[in-house]
């Protein structure tokens, strides 16, 4: 029976949809069986950044709609055959599915993978509400400035009022080296402010842009810290103990890390 | 007064740290809707009611604060009382 897991903001370009590409794509690398959902209806974009948006013929709605069955929407992974997409439609809006309907929807998910993640759209309205429905577990995606955890605070007291349980947190875009001179909240602060547990620390890195141009999940990326964060991340989810990332901006800690994997900084 | 400290050669506060504080009123607004001018109000009906039983307890003397202890939202105000005089209550 699969954990249904929800990926959500409350604010808009945090990482979510990166996030849930990356995530689905570490547990599937680990050998888990894991369908990823793009709940955001009328914005799909799960797609192009796991570099699927070729392959779509039906999408959430045909199957909820009945133009399809649920294995012919599901699109399989480039490399991992364990890893399936439903996509958004692109068409529609965000009526188009019920709370209801998703929940029918993970039903019928669970039996045949291990886990399924749910990538929510921004706000706190319906498409939000439909991302949550069936889930088992919220996870909250923030970056570590004022109005994205003024936003996270929210979804936390919507999540528990949804009788979800407390969230688990991401922070995302973390800059060591801003933190160290004290013009970035540290993770520490963050926690503080929404008082729920930590899931992971994503720090803020360029080859996320690189991967998510080439389609590619940044966890494939032996180079990338970003990736490797997620790939821990996963790990966590998997119900391994995985220690966080040190990103203390001291000298010689990112080199030490990079260098183990084959890397200088220049 | 910190105004003109930092105004005349003092160091500005780091922006990580004005963050964390404006978050924190924010935060308490947004879960309680508790303004700073209702905090006041607040203050002052508590003194009103416990002045019913100690003597000298002033408004402006109590500090109402939000805390965050074992995963809780705690409410913590400080009222300073003073012992009265005999005879004077």
């Amino acid at each position: 029976m699969a954990r249904a897991i929800t990926i959500t903001s409350g604010k808009g370009g945090v990482g979510k949809t990166t996030t849930t590409a990356n995530l689905g794509t570490a547990l599937a690398m680990r050998g888990a069986r894991v369908a990823v959902i793009d709940a955001d209806i009328g914005l799909r974009n799960l797609d192009v950044v796991m570099g699927l948006e070729n392959r779509i013929v039906y999408d959430i709605v045909d199957v909820v709609e009945g133009r399809c069955r649920l294995r012919q929407a599901l699109i399989k992974d480039k490399r991992l055959p364990e890893l399936c997409l439903l996509p958004a439609a692109q068409t529609r809006d965000k009526d188009a599915v019920s709370p209801d309907q998703m929940i029918d929807l993970l039903a019928q998910l669970r039996s045949d993978f291990d886990f399924v993640l749910i990538d929510s759209p921004a706000g706190i309205e319906g498409g939000f509400r439909n991302a949550i429905a069936g889930a088992d577990e919220v996870v909250i995606v923030t970056t570590p400035e004022v109005s994205a955890v003024r936003d996270a605070d929210r979804i936390v007291g919507l999540v528990e009022a949804a009788e979800k349980g407390t969230p688990r947190l991401i922070v995302n875009r973390i800059k060591p080296r801003l933190v160290s001179r004290g013009e970035m909240l540290s993770v520490e602060d963050v926690l503080e402010l929404l008082a729920i547990d930590l899931l992971g620390i994503v720090p803020d890195d360029e080859t996320i842009v690189t991967s998510t141009n080439r389609g590619e999940a940044a966890v494939y990326d032996q180079t990338s810290l970003a990736g490797r964060a997620f790939l821990n991340i996963g790990r966590r989810l998997n119900g391994e103990t995985v220690p966080f990332l040190d990103l203390t901006d001291q000298p010689g800690v990112l080199d030490r890390f990079l260098g183990m994997f084959g890397r200088r900084r220049s | 007064m910190s105004f003109f400290r930092e105004f005349f050669g003092g160091r500005r506060e780091r922006s990580a740290e004005t963050a964390k504080k404006r978050l924190m009123m924010v935060l308490v607004d947004d879960r309680y809707k508790l303004t700073p001018e209702l905090i006041e109000q607040m203050k002052v009906e508590l003194a009103e009611v416990l002045s019913r039983y100690l003597p000298h307890v002033d408004a402006d003397q109590i500090e109402v604060s939000l805390l965050h202890e074992d995963d809780n939202d705690r409410l913590h105000a400080q009222i300073p009382l003073k012992r009265g005089q005999q005879g004077d209550v």
